[in-house]
């Protein structure tokens, strides 16, 4: 979908009209895997160490469809967003492992 | 050959009104240096509050206080809200003044309410007595969450001006990156809440 934009002669911006039903099932799926989520701790079908990292792969792909589709990752152009982020998302991991042993 | 700022180093980004200009797609570049900064802050009260959350002392534990229906009803909110503000971008795409303005200002309803609901909780454990001096889970556990509520107040209050503001002036290269960069904001407080909302409440209903 990156690659629909090319801009006419007069410069003014002018793209084929943004779809919003990309958004819309990004949307469904993150309510879904919330769902699941909430569904999972309620009814403690888990065992615990199950259940964590149930939990813990619902939030990473909520976070991933948030990126890539509600801020615009997967357009062009967006190689510092993701660098910078990407860096940011490193340090996180470090830290909240760093302090959370430590203490 | 598109548009008359590609003699600079700026990165080719979609032909948006936000990224029209040199100043547009720097704000944008600006506030993805701020989202990767704003990641470590979490990330430090995240840290914080995974090592102290078992210290409850003589106070309520997070299995005793939290209430899944009421974090379902505030998620389902946050969720929504970020939703409502990638519309109104979409709209904004469109040059859609009216729709645009509309969207947004359903995600400030939502926000607001999902704050609203936030300080009822919070009053709700205080009567419990979850204070915040009480008990270091008490402690990181406001920090944490409040620090996220703090964000959303912002936001509320940000994208209000926007939407005064683009009333006034229209859709142009100047407000266009200030809504867009206000709703990758948004999106990032609502990236939050979901490990809030699994880390936190889920994690903690479960021990």
């Amino acid at each position: 979908m990156a690659t629909d934009s090319k801009a006419s002669a007069q410069g003014a911006p002018k793209n084929p009209p943004e779809r919003s039903r990309k958004h819309l099932i990004a949307f469904a799926v993150m309510m879904v895997l919330t769902a699941i989520a909430f569904a999972a701790v309620a009814t403690g079908a888990l065992p615990l160490a199950g259940l964590v990292t149930l939990l813990l792969i619902m939030a990473a792909i909520q976070v991933i469809l948030q990126f890539f589709t509600f801020m615009h990752l997967d357009q062009k152009g967006h190689f510092f967003p993701i660098f910078f982020t990407g860096a940011g998302l490193l340090f996180a991991v470090i830290v909240v492992l760093g302090v959370w042993l430590l203490l | 050959m598109s548009s008359n700022n590609n003699l600079s180093m700026a990165p080719k980004m979609p032909d948006h009104l936000e990224t029209s200009t040199l100043e547009g797609k720097n704000k944008i570049l600006g506030v993805w240096f701020f989202i990767g900064a704003e990641t470590v802050l979490f990330a430090s009260l995240f840290g914080t509050y995974l090592a102290l959350k078992n210290q409850h002392m003589d106070g309520p534990s997070s299995q005793e206080l939290f209430n899944l229906w009421m974090v379902g009803i505030m998620t389902v909110l946050l969720l929504t809200s970020s939703l409502t503000s990638v519309l109104g971008v979409v709209n904004m795409h469109r040059n859609d003044l009216r729709r645009t303005l509309f969207w947004f200002g359903v995600t400030v309803l939502l926000g607001a309410t999902f704050l609203g609901m936030e300080i009822y909780e919070f009053y709700e454990y205080t009567h419990l007595g979850h204070h915040f001096t009480g008990s270091a889970f008490a402690s990181a556990f406001y920090t944490l969450v409040g620090t996220h509520g703090a964000h959303v107040l912002f936001g509320i209050l940000w994208i209000t001006g926007l939407i005064i503001q683009v009333r006034k002036q229209g859709l142009t290269p100047v407000t266009a990156p200030k809504l867009y960069v206000a709703s990758l904001y948004w999106h990032f407080i609502d990236v939050i809440w979901v490990f809030i909302f699994t880390v936190v409440y889920l994690l903690g209903k479960v021990g």
